[in-house]
């Protein structure tokens, strides 16, 4: 009490001020730099670390000079311009992305389907759960020689053990974009008299799809792996080999700048779905629709 | 039936005229109790009102009197335990188009699409119009919600402000029967609430749809009510149905003895009830 009386009253006055109209500004707005721009750039950026990492390459291959173990970067760029110019690649290459989209397909498809059963009905969803918790961690190459007896050298053993390695990978993403999707959003879709496979067709598949994408990844990186290393394992069939068989036979041949000429070829593919095809998938839905950033 | 003795010209030139004396929403003796996972809530107990044409019937009361189950329940997404819900004479049993729902949440609106295919996706959707004609109609409702511009802008670029009239457009451009509002502007900062809540009563004022719109806000119910519904909590029982002051009138003497008025009912038996509320509020919401 005597604390507050003993304290000097603050006469303040109200202040009032006026503000300036947006054309008295001097700047506003202020264009970057040149090296602030490409710095931005994200493909500019990406590139120059991959330079780095072949100069990396090229010099460590000079200075072992051993190419049977590491053969210089512009060795195997070399095998892999002369093998590609032949049309030894473009076919080993070609005979591995049919039986791989035939796979990733299949798979998908069967992974949607599953999906659709698990989230309509509680044992469907104990089903897919059940199962993606025994199959999801078995390594699709565990399956090859039981694949083998069923479907014998082909095709048909690789698209099966393709399928495995996709479909359980991209339900399980599917099922927790499902389960992820808003009370909102669903209320909204049974407003509108949306049921059944409308329901998910035009609610519940766009709203979950930054998950399905990532199954989507996910499962192509799987069915890669999985085709790259069966084809390593049984090499060629009717005649025809992919890229792993590829590497296998060069290996073979002691032709090892053609192994890292396979390997690379098996790189360039990988970047270009990852950055070509999913970068426009995503650029023109989950960016657009501002789900991702 | 409501007498309308607050002399309110609005109210009155908002009700079609109603000779049949049957109610555009007839609610009557509604329970309704869900399961959580150790208890069974009520969230309502024989819950009754009439809503008629044009009504803009407002139901108010403290978090945890079922308010927003009440109005999920006239959308037909719970069914009442006891009791029935009609809408037209015709019991509700399911969601439908002739009842549309505006929410809270701004993800009511599907992000995938932008303002205007947002606004004509359900009017397609339920077949209620076609092609060109779909969008003529939510172009026409875009543009009294101020949006024309934006129409093209897909809603993550929208303010919340915007996401809301964008919904409340939605809503209208169906031309349902009743429009349920679930506490819509609850989510906005005060000053933008004070924008949408005259631009609400100006849409009202040239379509005269009927609205069920369901707040927390005392002065909200007061400013946008021509009917209010006061609940109390825990379980919701109808406490009073009254009528709100005239239009613009929300800031006079009587308004704001109305709103103590309100206060006061709500909040008279508070106290004891407190604990009870309490648990009711962690389970029930």
């Amino acid at each position: 009490m005597l604390q507050a009386q003993s304290l000097p009253v603050l006469e303040r006055p109200n202040i009032y001020c006026e503000t300036l109209g947006p054309e008295q500004f001097g700047i506003i707005q202020k264009p970057l730099t040149v090296f602030e721009r490409v710095y931005n750039q994200v493909w500019l950026r990406k590139i120059g670390i991959l330079i780095f990492l072949a100069l990396g390459w090229e010099l460590y291959g000079r200075w072992l000079d051993n190419p049977l173990l590491v053969p210089p970067f512009s060795a195997a760029v070399q095998a892999l311009w002369h093998d590609l110019a032949s049309g030894v690649i473009p076919a080993r290459a070609w005979a591995s992305i049919q039986v791989l989209m035939i796979g990733f397909a299949s798979g998908t498809f069967l992974a949607g389907l599953l999906t659709v059963f698990a989230i309509s009905s509680k044992l469907g969803t104990d089903f897919l759960d059940t199962m993606t918790a025994m199959f999801n961690p078995l390594p699709a190459i565990a399956l090859l020689p039981l694949a083998l007896i069923w479907f014998g050298l082909g095709a048909g053993s690789l698209v099966f053990v393709l399928i495995h390695s996709v479909m359980w990978a991209v339900s399980l993403n599917m099922l927790a974009g499902f389960r992820g999707v808003s009370t909102t959003a669903r209320m909204v879709g049974r407003n509108y008299n949306l049921t059944g496979l409308r329901f998910v067709a035009r609610i519940l598949i766009p709203a979950a799809f930054p998950s399905i994408l990532a199954g989507l990844k996910i499962g192509w990186a799987f069915a890669w792996r999985t085709l790259i290393a069966a084809e390593l394992v049984f090499g060629v069939s009717s005649g025809k080999g992919g890229l792993g068989w590829y590497i296998f036979e060069s290996k073979n041949q002691l032709n090892i700048a053609e192994v890292f000429a396979g390997l690379l070829t098996i790189i360039l593919i990988g970047l270009v779905v990852e950055n070509v095809v999913f970068r426009v998938i995503e650029k023109n839905t989950v960016q657009r629709w501002g789900m991702q950033s | 039936m409501p007498s309308g003795t607050s002399g309110s010209p609005a109210a009155h030139r908002g009700r079609a005229p109603d000779q049949s004396g049957q109610p555009l929403l007839d609610v009557r003796g509604v329970t309704i109790q869900y399961k959580t996972q150790e208890h069974l809530v009520t969230a309502t107990y024989r819950v009754s009102f009439k809503v008629l044409q044009g009504d803009r019937f407002v139901v108010v009361g403290p978090s945890g009197c079922g308010k927003s189950t009440l109005l999920k329940a006239v959308g037909g997404y719970l069914n009442p335990t006891e009791g029935e819900i009609r809408l037209k004479g015709e019991v509700v049993t399911k969601p439908g188009p002739d009842r549309i729902m505006v929410f809270q949440e701004f993800d009511q609106l599907l992000p995938w699409m932008t303002v205007l295919e947002n606004v004509v996706f359900p009017l397609k959707t339920t077949g209620t119009l076609k092609g060109k004609a779909a969008v003529e109609r939510a172009m026409h409702y875009i543009r009294k919600v101020k949006l024309a511009d934006f129409a093209h802008s897909y809603p993550h670029m929208l303010s919340g402000g915007m996401k809301q009239r964008v919904a409340i457009a939605r809503g209208m451009a169906m031309e349902p029967d009743i429009l349920l509002m679930d506490e819509p502007f609850a989510a906005l900062d005060a000053l933008t609430r004070t924008r949408m809540q005259d631009e609400l009563l100006q849409l009202w004022d040239e379509t005269r749809f009927t609205v069920l719109f369901v707040t927390h806000s005392i002065p909200e119910a007061i400013k946008l009510g021509s009917r209010i519904l006061l609940l109390s909590p825990h379980p919701g029982q109808v406490k009073a149905e009254i009528n709100s002051v005239p239009r613009g009138q929300e800031d006079s003497n009587e308004a704001a003895a109305l709103g103590r008025e309100i206060h006061d009912m709500l909040f008279a038996d508070q106290i004891e009830e407190a604990p009870h509320a309490a648990s009711a509020i962690a389970t029930g919401t």
